[in-house]
Order: C-alpha cells, then sequence, then structure tokens
C-alpha cells in the first residue's frame, strides 16, 4: 500500500514529499547523516593535530 | 534494615525504592483483578470495574518506575558527583509530600471512581486519559515536587565532578520533566488530545526513558563489573544518538489513525523501524562487557543486581525492539491498533525495559545499605527472577496468541463492528489465551512474593563477603 | 603537522556532536511537523461544512449531517463522507455555541466516566470493550442491530443515550457496561461526541469496516 502514491486532504511540504515511494524517507535519512560526515572529518582533524 | 549509608541522599533513595516496591506488588494486584475479569466478567461488577482496576493498574506502574527512577537518581549522584546532594534536605520533605498526594490520588481512583461531565472531575478526581489519568490538582503536585528533584540533581552537578553519565542524565532529567506538561491540558478535540498525550507517553518510554536505562547501565556496568567509564561513556553517547535518532521521529507511529496527515505513516514506520537497532547495541554492549571482564577476573560485586541488568538488556530488546518491530509498520498496524497485540508489546516492553532494570537497582541499594562487598544470588533471588520473568513473558505469548485471534477474526475478516469484537473475544485462541495470561500472572505475583523476601532478608545473609 | 593514526570512531566527543546534531535535528524537525499538523487537526468550521470543504476534525455542527464511511479510490482507503442533513435528536439545525456545548460536554463525559479505561477512541485505550471510532455507524446500533429493539427507540440517538443511562439494562454479551451515573444530558454529550468522532478522517482505520468474511478477491473485486 505504502508504494502507490498518494493524495492528502492538505498540501504540504511534506505531504509533496510523501507522494513518492520512500521519498521523504530518504530525504530525511540523508539530511541527518551528511552533517554527521562533515562532524566526522573535522574530528578526525582535530585529533591528529593534537599532540 | 541496617543502615550504613553515609550519603543522605541514598537514605532517600532507599525511601523512594520502598514505595516503589509496593507500588510494584499494587500493580501486580490490580492486574490480577482485572485479567480474572476478563474470564470472569461478573466479578466484583458494579463494586470495582475493569476501568478501575485497569487505571490503578496503569497509574501504579507508572508511578512506581518514576519513584524508582528518582531513587536511582538519588543513589547514584553522590557516587558519580562525589559530593553530597544539594538540598537534600528539602528532596526528603518532597518525598512525603508526593507520597502523600499519590496516596490521596488511588484513594480516589477506588473510592469515588468516576464523577460529573466536568471541570471538576478532572481538576479533583481523574482526567480519564490513560497513563496520565491523575486529577489535574496532583498535575501541578507532581510538577512541584519534580522541580524540586531538578533543583536537587542540577544543583549537585554542577558543584561536583561531571562525568558522562551525569551530563546524560541531566539533559534527559530535564527533557523528561518538561514532557508531562504537554499531557496537562484539555481541548474537546480528540485527535489533538491524542496528538499531545503521545508526547508525553512516547517521548517518555521510547526516548527519555530508555536513554535514563542507558545511563542506568552505564553506571551499572562500572559499579558491577569494573567496566571502564571510558568505554561504557563512548557507548552512552552511541546510544543516546540512537535513542533519540530514531525515538523522537518515531513519535510519528502514533500518528497514524488518529486524524493527522498521512505523512506521520511514512516518517513515523521508518523512524520507528530503527528503534530496536540502539536496544541491539545495549544488549550486545552489555553481554561482550560481561563476559571481558569477568574473563579478565573482575568479580561480579552484585550477582542479582548483574543478572537483573542483563534482563533488562534482552527484555528491552525482545519487549519493546521485537514485539515493537511486529506491529510499527502502517500495513500491519491498521489490523492491530488497539487489540490484545498491543497488550502483549506493552506487558514485555515496560517489564523487560523497565522494571527489571529498576529492581536492579534495589539490589544495588541492599547492596550498599548493608555494607556488603559482594551480593550472592541466593535461592529466593533466583526464583524472583525466573519465575517473575517467565510470568511475564508467558503473560506476553498468551496475549500475543490471544491479539493474534482478535486481528483475524474481528479486524481481517469481520470488519471491525461490534458485534466482530464481541465474536472474537469468545473465540477459543482468545478465551484460552486470557486464561493463560492470568495463571502467568498467578506466577508473576508469586515471583514477586520471593522478591520481597529476598529484598527484605538478604541483607542479613551471611553467604555475602562483607 | 603531524599525521598520526587516529580514531575517530572510538573518539568520545565525535559521538557526542553526533548524538546532539541527531537529537538537535530531529527535534527542530518534530517541532516543524507539529506546527503543521497542528494546522490540520484544527477543528473545522460551520462555514467549511456549509460550503463541502473537507477537513480532517469537523466542526462541531456536523451533528447536524448524515455521516457515512466510504471508499476513496484516489487516497486507497476508506474515508469519512458528510452527507446532508439528518436530523440529531429532533433537529437538525443546532447552532455552532450549542452543538459546541454538546461536543464539549460528551468529550468531558468521555473523561470523566473513564470510558477509555475499557474502550479505544481512535484506536487507544483499554481493550476490554469496543472500539468507539466508528461507534455511531455500527450495525449494532443501526435498523438491523439490536439495540434500537432492546430500548425501544425510534432513533439511534435515543437508544445509545438510553443505553449510557442503563447500560447493564441491555447487554448483548456477558462482559457487560456498568452504570456509570450517567444523566440524560451527559448522555445526550456523549451521543454528539461519539457522532462527531465518526466523522474524523482516520486515514482509513478501521479498514473494511462492516464489510464480513470476504476473501481477498472478492475484496479486490469490490
Amino acid at each position: 500500500m505504502l508504494f502507490e502514491p498518494f493524495t492528502d486532504i492538505v498540501p504540504s511540504f511534506f505531504g509533496t514529499l510523501n507522494q513518492y515511494p520512500l521519498l521523504l524517507t530518504i530525504f530525511l535519512h540523508t539530511v541527518i547523516v551528511i552533517p554527521m560526515f562533515w562532524i566526522y572529518s573535522q574530528e578526525k582533524e582535530r585529533l591528529e593535530n593534537e599532540a | 534494615m541496617a543502615n550504613n549509608l553515609k550519603w543522605e541522599s541514598q537514605k532517600l533513595a532507599t525511601w523512594y525504592f520502598t514505595v516503589a516496591a509496593v507500588l510494584f506488588g499494587a500493580q501486580l494486584l490490580m492486574g490480577l483483578i482485572a485479567a480474572t475479569q476478563f474470564l470472569y466478567p461478573a466479578f466484583l461488577f458494579e463494586l470495582f470495574d475493569f476501568s478501575v482496576a485497569r487505571m490503578v493498574h496503569i497509574n501504579a506502574l507508572v508511578v512506581w518506575m518514576l519513584y524508582a527512577m528518582i531513587g536511582s537518581v538519588y543513589w547514584l549522584l553522590p557516587e558519580e558527583t562525589g559530593i553530597e546532594t544539594v538540598g537534600v534536605g528539602i528532596g526528603k520533605l518532597l518525598f512525603w509530600i508526593l507520597t502523600a498526594a499519590v496516596t490521596v490520588v488511588v484513594l480516589v481512583y477506588i473510592l469515588v471512581q468516576v464523577g460529573p461531565a466536568d471541570q471538576s472531575t478532572i481538576w479533583l478526581i481523574h482526567e480519564g486519559r490513560e497513563y496520565i489519568e491523575a486529577p489535574r490538582w496532583a498535575d501541578i503536585g507532581i510538577v512541584v515536587v519534580v522541580l524540586g528533584f531538578l533543583g536537587n540533581v542540577f544543583l549537585t552537578a554542577i558543584k561536583g565532578e561531571r562525568t558522562g553519565i551525569m551530563t546524560v542524565i541531566l539533559a534527559d532529567l530535564i527533557a523528561l520533566a518538561g514532557l508531562y506538561l504537554a499531557g496537562m491540558g484539555y481541548t474537546d478535540n480528540i485527535s489533538m488530545d491524542q496528538f499531545w498525550w503521545w508526547w508525553v507517553i512516547h517521548l517518555w518510554v521510547e526516548a527519555t526513558w530508555e536513554v535514563f536505562v542507558g545511563s542506568l547501565a552505564a553506571y551499572g556496568l562500572i559499579r558491577l563489573i569494573g567496566a571502564s567509564r571510558q568505554t561504557v561513556e563512548m557507548w552512552l553517547w552511541i546510544e543516546v544518538a540512537m535513542l533519540f535518532g530514531s525515538g523522537i521521529l518515531g513519535l510519528g507511529h502514533h500518528y497514524f489513525w488518529i486524524g493527522t496527515p498521512e505523512y506521520w505513516w511514512e516518517i513515523g514506520a521508518l523512524f520507528s523501524s530503527l528503534e530496536p537497532l540502539p536496544l541491539v547495541a545495549m544488549f550486545v554492549h552489555v553481554t561482550y562487557d560481561w563476559g571481558r571482564e569477568t574473563g579478565q577476573g573482575h568479580e561480579v560485586s552484585n550477582s542479582p543486581a548483574l543478572a537483573w541488568f542483563f534482563t533488562n538488556a534482552f527484555g528491552n530488546f525482545l519487549g519493546a525492539g521485537i514485539w515493537g518491530f511486529f506491529h510499527t509498520l502502517p500495513q500491519v498496524n491498521i489490523y492491530t491498533h488497539g487489540t490484545q497485540f498491543t497488550s502483549a508489546h506493552g506487558h514485555l516492553a515496560f517489564y523487560g525495559a523497565y522494571a527489571t532494570i529498576l529492581i536492579g537497582m534495589f539490589y544495588i541499594a541492599v547492596q550498599g545499605t548493608n555494607n556488603i562487598k559482594q551480593l550472592k544470588a541466593t535461592f529466593d533471588s533466583k526464583m524472583a527472577i525466573f519465575l517473575i520473568t517467565l510470568g511475564v513473558f508467558g503473560m506476553t505469548i498468551a496475549l500475543t496468541v490471544a491479539g493474534y485471534g482478535q486481528v483475524l477474526v474481528e479486524r481481517a475478516q469481520m470488519g471491525a463492528t461490534w458485534e466482530a469484537f464481541f465474536i472474537s473475544q469468545d473465540t477459543l485462541w482468545f478465551v484460552q489465551g486470557l486464561g493463560w495470561r492470568l495463571a502467568m500472572g498467578v506466577v508473576t505475583l508469586v515471583g514477586f512474593v520471593y522478591l520481597i523476601k529476598d529484598l527484605l532478608s538478604t541483607g542479613k545473609n551471611p553467604i555475602h563477603v562483607r | 603537522m603531524s599525521k598520526r593514526t587516529v580514531s575517530v570512531w572510538t573518539d568520545v566527543r565525535f559521538w557526542q556532536r553526533s548524538a546532539a546534531w541527531v537529537t538537535g535535528f530531529s527535534a527542530a524537525l518534530l517541532i516543524w511537523l507539529t506546527f503543521d499538523t497542528m494546522g490540520q487537526i484544527q477543528m473545522g468550521t460551520d462555514a467549511d461544512l456549509k460550503a463541502g470543504i473537507t477537513k480532517r476534525v469537523p466542526a462541531a455542527t456536523v451533528i447536524n449531517y448524515n455521516i457515512d464511511y466510504k471508499m476513496d479510490d484516489h487516497r486507497g482507503h476508506e474515508v469519512p463522507v458528510i452527507g446532508g442533513k439528518e436530523k440529531f435528536f429532533g433537529r437538525d439545525d443546532w447552532s455552532p455555541e450549542e452543538a459546541q456545548a454538546l461536543l464539549d460536554l460528551g468529550k468531558l463525559g468521555s473523561q470523566a466516566k473513564n470510558c477509555m479505561n475499557c474502550h479505544t477512541l481512535l484506536g487507544n485505550g483499554a481493550y476490554y470493550a469496543p472500539d468507539l471510532t466508528k461507534a455511531w455507524l455500527d450495525p449494532a446500533w443501526g435498523p438491523n442491530g439490536p439495540y434500537l429493539g432492546m430500548t425501544g427507540k425510534d432513533t439511534k440517538e435515543e437508544a445509545m443515550a438510553e443505553f449510557l443511562q442503563h447500560p447493564s439494562q441491555y447487554p448483548t454479551h456477558s462482559r457487560m457496561m456498568p452504570d456509570l451515573g450517567i444523566t440524560a444530558e451527559e448522555a445526550k454529550g456523549l451521543v454528539a461526541f461519539l457522532k462527531h468522532m465518526s466523522s474524523i478522517d482516520t486515514n482509513g482505520f478501521p479498514r473494511n469496516f462492516g464489510k464480513k468474511d470476504l476473501t481477498l478477491r472478492e475484496k479486490k473485486a469490490n
């Protein structure tokens, strides 16, 4: 059932993303994970430069 | 009980633990009444109805766990910070005020039961909203007491030594306490009502309470098997990331069917499906550390406590993680929503995630109060953990079978009507499932009796190393 | 710049910052989604009903209208359908204030009498008694059900109100509802609350409401 496009009653940003299978999920998980790469590289640099 | 505690904060903790244990007993008795009524509906009909027994059952549950959590904090606070809790005298006074309030609230539940359809009932008798039935006057009292408790914790944490465990607990407690406010309101819009209600319940049991358990487990591993603080605290931060990362947006899995928009299907399902992962991490971590530390020759300083902590790691994953995952996807949930399946998950989750580790803390308190260096398992302690775990797990299986039958007949086959409900309640699987649930509930109560016997007597037992 | 081998994965600060980021972002997103959802579940107005504008939670004056629950192919599940005017306790002209007062009385009543600790509302509550989400539409309260005859009433709402005031006089199962001291006025309010609740868009819960014994093939054909 989740693999068909839906139309909810009220259009909204999330309702729109929700139209396509897994788009909302992939979008949110990507947005959350990408900054963690940045945090990782920042911490790596900091640790490498510590005496 | 002999009192060798040098910290006043830990004495206060034992008071909280004592009331918690009493309320746990009340919870079990009420549960047995309610379970009996499922099978014999005439039992105490119009004297002490199911709605009253169930209300006291779930309120006793929530309150005993909150008491044990507050007690746990008062217990570990001086050990983590190295100083006596700031304002502990006020903390003691607040304990008495809170306990008096809880007593009044429960007596009103039992003796008054219902009221007229106006705000006076909401303010004085109960709010009629699952788990947070406490009348508004008591809500306000709870807020005041908890602010006092938070004051104790915060002032002590900033004055004493700051550990990773304390940082997590501090942040977590502020969120935990603040969330209670979300349930303190009235609206005539049932969708809005349930939307905010879930902010309290979900963000408690599937976010802030879980993080609290993670902190207790970290503390326990250091205390019980000498695990390294650095390792344990690193794991704690990983667990916090995973618990909040999955749990906060996982709140959406309660917004599938209450009138809220459809985008919650996807957000709720896919974030809450991740909720078992931190529980796997906790389980793996506890097991691995136990093996490694005892393998390296560290003695276990409190065997019953460690057994309860280990049961927690496993039970949390099984009850909250697995049973929760079973029905978290909307494709399944549309059929199982509001059935005995939900009850099955609830029973094992509350037990596995919370009751177990809090009972572990009771044992840590017994050890400290009696100045025991190494507390060993006894026949009673083994019977307690075995029978209670067997009982709750048995209840869960029974309810799962009953729930499965109910979902099949009432929802899938018969169209979810009034008639469908009653037909499903009379099917063989359902009735037998509820019968086994009652039997296993009795097993749980017997285990509880062993637990109390052990907690009261083990302090004097000469087998322990002092 | 010295480049020693480091392990970021075992560094506490990395995990602290990750935990802070994940928690902060999730909380912020939850708050944004809450604002969006709040807007969508605010109760509609009487004007919406008159203009045929669909709201997830209609106004209290929905009690003046006929409510049904039908499959919507576009959405892929059943949705409430608000039809033409229908008398409720003899009137179809309940004003917004009167309807709101009735709904308020009913909602307070549902809490004061602790309905949620036996029944489920929108699927949440206790599992001792039936779900009340679509109770207003339930066949048991309709012309082919037992209650109209048992209570000796002509309309569904009167039957429900009568039942609520003397529940143990009208049992349909050994698991009976107890007498909770519900007054006639409170009963009216509770029925209004139930009628209103059945008009809320629950994204298709309960599924296949009222359809019995259908195999998968038959459901698809339907």
